[in-house]
């Protein structure tokens, strides 16, 4: 192939590809499903994946017991939006680290399922 | 600006099999793809556009550096597509626009271009790109984080992460077979070992990728890992764990073997090789980071011109 026409190919190939990146970055990207599968929480100790899906699916685990606001509305809250980073300067309302921790083990001690040390959750190098 | 093809100068009888740059490139191209267009089917149209994406902006990287340089434009060669298509494997299918471009930046103009284009850069460019993307941001290179919606039949906990985080029993959740699958999470185009392995055996055949190099990377990381998990295998997983999972493939066949940044002599090429497995291993148990493929191919590119120095001896005397 002569060179200038394989600098053509590259070109039509870089402009192909981009209209076809453009599609899949846009038009063609999925929906984030409304019940997360996971998620991931970042914390000092380590990160931890949450297998959000599995929860609610195979451990058969009721929205209200961690969405525990559903009593007000319809709307589901996520934890964040009223637990706040760290220490919660309101006594009403835990801060998030305290709140996730009382959520995660409290539960898994009281259905006696479930890891309740911190590495078995957190992601620590051993 | 001066036409390359008449500065061709020929000496001594060069052994001449018709494989231009852009051939190599090609093949190279199509060996990846038999690994990442299984990747494109588990990961679907936001993998197809990291890796369109990849490519596209790889070769407008490249001419928009010759624009400015007043060279001969170097996209024909293939050499830019396929930096961008090997940086695509490493990747994870919801990588944001921006990071891809990001990426490719780094792999053509700092890690290429920089250092005189094709030939001149010491080390491979996608490796170097996707360690600067991993030390830059490591959320946006964490597979569990980046894949969580991803609703499979199989585990897609990152294996790395689960076995360094949580001890080598959580191996067991990552059978061999379905590793070669392609059932984990992890980069487009290193998810599925059987993939890499067929484009691997291609490329070694064809004489693309030098044989020494892939299996004594391989050989590397079996023995690292057969080490680690011999003295003590609650902590450390197996060889094959460790051979099926990460960049391992990738990093054998398409980093490691990368043309201007490996040796080309037998006894340097099975030090590099072996040398680059170990690290591997070394890293993933001992280091910081989840995988340790792009630190040991980047620190057996920094060992390279050293190694190179072992030479064969001369025949006859003086």
């Amino acid at each position: 192939m002569r060179p200038e026409n394989e600098r053509k190919l590259a070109v039509i190939l870089g402009l192909v590809l981009l209209a076809a990146a453009a599609l899949c970055y846009t038009v063609l990207k999925p929906e984030a499903p409304e019940e997360p599968v996971r998620m991931l929480f970042k914390g000092s100790a380590g990160d931890v994946l949450f297998t959000h899906q599995v929860h609610i699916g195979e451990y058969d685990v009721d929205c209200a017991s961690c969405h525990h606001n559903l009593d007000d509305g319809d709307e589901v809250y996520t934890c964040s939006e009223c637990h706040e980073p760290g220490a919660s300067g309101d006594d009403d309302v835990m801060g998030r680290t305290d709140a996730m921790h009382a959520q995660c083990i409290g539960c898994h001690e009281e259905m006696d399922a479930g890891p309740a040390e911190c590495a078995a959750c957190h992601a620590t190098p051993k | 600006m001066t036409d390359s093809t008449k500065l061709i100068v020929s000496h001594a009888p060069f052994y001449r099999d018709a494989c231009t740059v852009m051939k190599r490139s090609y093949l190279i191209m199509a060996a990846a793809l038999v690994a990442l267009i299984p990747g494109w089917f588990l990961f679907g149209a936001p993998a197809v556009g990291v890796s369109a994406l990849a490519v596209a902006s790889s070769i407008f990287w490249e001419l928009t550096a010759n624009t400015l340089m007043k060279q001969q434009p170097t996209i024909g060669d293939g050499n830019a597509a396929m930096i961008g298509l090997i940086l695509s494997m490493l990747l994870p299918a919801t990588a944001p626009w921006w990071m891809v471009i990001t990426g490719t930046f780094v792999a053509i103009i700092m890690s290429k271009i920089a250092f005189g284009g094709i030939g001149g850069n010491p080390f491979c460019p996608p490796a170097l790109s996707a360690a600067v993307l991993t030390v830059s941001w490591p959320h946006l290179m964490n597979f569990n984080g980046m894949l969580v919606n991803y609703d499979m039949a199989w585990s897609m906990v990152d294996p790395l992460i689960n076995v360094k985080f949580f001890g080598a029993e959580t191996a067991s959740l990552y059978p061999p077979l379905e590793l070669l699958f392609g059932h984990q999470a992890g980069g487009i185009g290193a998810v599925c070992g059987a993939g890499l392995i067929l484009g691997g055996i291609f490329l070694m055949i064809r004489g693309i990728s030098s044989w020494e190099i892939c299996l004594s990377f391989l050989g590397g990381v079996f023995v690292a890992a057969f080490l680690f998990n011999m003295s003590n295998p609650d902590l450390y997983a197996g060889p094959v764990f460790h051979l099926l999972t990460g960049y391992t493939l990738v990093g054998a066949f398409f980093l490691a073997t990368e043309d201007s940044s490996s040796p080309v002599n037998l006894i340097p090429m099975l030090i590099y090789g072996f040398g680059g497995g170990m690290l591997t291993v070394l890293i993933r148990n001992k280091g910081v980071w989840v995988d340790g493929v792009l630190f040991a191919v980047l620190l057996m590119n920094l060992a390279n011109p050293i190694l190179d120095m072992i030479r064969p001896k001369a025949l006859g005397k003086v």
